[in-house]
């Protein structure tokens, strides 16, 4: 970690720029779980009407034996993997050709869906389960109002951040709480599929996301994906007058030896103070990428587009992934890796809120003591991967750490830590 | 503390560096020129003064879509324009995202009391209607939940 030449302590600066990713990820889980705790008092019997590409080889019903299901978890999350896979080759593919524009339009598309359909349908729950006496006229001018401020502020990078990043959680929260809806098995094990398909799919050389973030690295490109980013420290002394933060890093500063992009430890030279007077003041300086990347749902057929970013020093683009809803809603889950922004400024892809929220969503469908243990071991996994993040200095998936110890930590206090605690109250010892 | 209010100019010239990015600061009420203000909520993150006339002029054609919320956005975006004296930002600026804001609150006031009209007069004031318009039913009738 590079604490050179900064006014303010370490601990400030880094402290701070955890601290301001760290709170969006838990506003996301928060509100998923109040959601879940709300609206679904019937978790087991959602299984039979909900079909997508996540329960294509195996419906899960409750008179299966355990055996029987955990089978099918693993088919249904092998489905859902491969067909992951071969979105993000596809993804690659049309980033190698250079349809940017396509991809970005069509992302502009599936945030529509997600944030008109998905949030209409889940407002229209929450109407119903309440009773609001909210009129149809009302309602839809709110609702389209919503939807087109949403798409035009996560599709355009130049709206206010605070406005981009509330709507990058609420998709975040929308897309998180379809994937409740899901079996309780294969939602587990698709999770734990997910971490390590993330961790192969961005650390070795063969990946999808690595191909991705080489080639945007070599091009000089912005991957058009869903990044949740959050706001830079700006030092204060630094910022000279009449400059207005160049948030581009690589349009500024080409390195010469761009052609080296096999290896990624060339560009931690670079210096990532892009800005026209920023100094790097922040001690987390630029590269890494963040892998992302979104499934989609195949429904009948219809194959959506998974898109994938690995987004390294980019701060400025953040583009919306695509869904394509058919029947059912399609799953799109940006970004699966965690990367650091030009100026310090950590970015996170949209796919691990959305993987950490469904994780702890389904924990809450269980028990609220879960839910406890999963945050706390979600929060660390992600400082775990903070810090090597730093330390390493390039693209990480962020999901393995956090999903495998919150799915540890799910397990041993579902059969171990309940009784313990039950135990103790039955007998008035503790609590 | 006291003195402050004697030399306000001292304050000002000698905040001057940092100035740059204390957007609330309501202190200046002329132009320094050694000062640059940012015209945006963003700061130095946000736009320049240029391309924030392009931006507040296009939110503010687009609002008219029948987009309330986008007008509230822009005013969001624009908050520091607002809030200084009329002549510290290009006139233009200020003019859209004046007009905005009372976009906004024009629209807002008539929606939200029809909306509150509705949902506090009910039955009573609307009869059978209100129950042909109001949202659970309408959902229940085209059956607009059932397909997640």
């Amino acid at each position: 970690m590079d604490e050179n030449s900064k006014p303010r302590s370490v601990l400030d600066s880094l402290g701070e720029e955890i601290v301001r990713i760290v709170t969006p990820v838990s506003i996301c889980m928060l509100l998923v779980v109040i959601l879940v705790s709300v609206l679904n008092n019937d978790s087991d019997s959602s299984g039979p009407s909900f079909t997508s590409i996540a329960t294509v080889a195996y419906n899960e019903s409750s008179s299966d034996s355990n055996w029987d299901k955990l089978k099918g978890a693993i088919l249904n999350a092998l489905v859902f993997v491969v067909v992951v896979t071969a979105v993000t080759f596809l993804l690659v593919l049309l980033f190698y050709f250079r349809c940017t524009k396509f991809l970005k339009y069509y992302m502009g598309f599936s945030s529509f869906l997600v944030l008109g359909f998905m949030g209409g349908e889940i407002c229209l729950f929450l109407i119903g389960k309440f009773r609001i006496p909210i009129d149809c006229v009302t309602f839809a001018l709110s609702l389209f109002n919503f939807t087109v401020v949403g798409v035009l502020a996560v599709f355009m990078s130049k709206t206010a951040i605070i406005i981009t990043q509330v709507y990058l959680v609420v998709i975040g929260v929308l897309v998180a709480y379809w994937f409740t809806l899901l079996p309780e098995w294969t939602t587990w094990v698709l999770l734990v599929a997910m971490s390590l398909y993330d961790l192969a799919a961005v650390l070795l050389p063969g990946g999808p996301l690595r191909l991705l973030v080489e080639l945007a690295i070599s091009r000089d490109e912005d991957i058009p994906a869903l990044v949740y980013e959050a706001r830079p420290i700006i030092n204060p002394d630094s910022v000279q007058r009449g400059a207005v933060v160049q948030r581009r890093v690589w349009r500024e500063r080409r390195d010469n030896d761009i052609g080296s992009d096999e290896n990624l430890d060339s560009r931690s030279n670079l210096n990532s103070t892009v800005y026209s007077s920023l100094e790097s003041s922040s001690g987390l300086e630029s590269l890494p990428s963040i892998g992302e990347r979104t499934a989609v749902d195949v429904e009948d057929g219809l194959v959506s587009r998974s898109d994938s970013e690995l987004a390294a020093p980019l701060i400025q683009h953040r583009i919306n992934v695509r869904m394509n809803l058919q029947e059912g809603p399609s799953d799109d889950f940006a970004l699966e890796g965690i990367g650091l922004g030009s100026s310090g400024a950590i970015k996170l892809g949209l796919g691990d809120f959305i993987f950490y929220s469904v994780l702890v969503a389904r924990a809450a469908m269980y028990d609220f003591m879960t839910v406890y243990a999963c945050y706390l071991a979600i929060i660390a996994g992600l400082g775990i991967t903070l810090m090597l993040l730093a330390f390493y200095q390039k693209a990480l998936p962020a999901l393995p750490v956090s999903v495998l110890l919150g799915v540890l930590f799910y397990l041993l206090t579902r059969l171990l830590l309940e009784t313990f605690v039950v135990q103790c109250s039955i007998n008035l010892l503790m609590f | 503390m006291e003195a402050a209010p004697s030399n306000p100019t001292h304050n000002i010239i000698s905040t001057a560096p940092s100035a740059a990015i204390s957007m609330n600061s309501s202190v200046a009420t002329h132009r320094n020129p050694l000062r640059v203000d940012w015209p945006t909520v963003d700061g130095p993150l946000g736009l320049s003064e240029q391309e924030s006339v392009d931006h507040a002029r296009r939110f503010f054609k687009f609002g008219f879509l029948l987009l309330p919320w986008l007008w509230a956005v822009n005013c969001l975006y624009f908050w520091p324009v607002i809030r200084r004296p009329s002549s510290y930002y290009h006139p233009d600026l200020r003019r859209y995202v004046v007009r905005s804001a009372i976009g906004f609150a024009v629209f807002a006031v008539i929606l939200s009391s029809w909306a509150l009209t509705f949902s506090i007069g009910g039955e009573r004031l609307f009869g059978h209607v209100w129950d042909k318009l109001v949202m659970y039913n309408v959902a229940e009738k085209y059956g607009l939940t059932g397909w997640i």
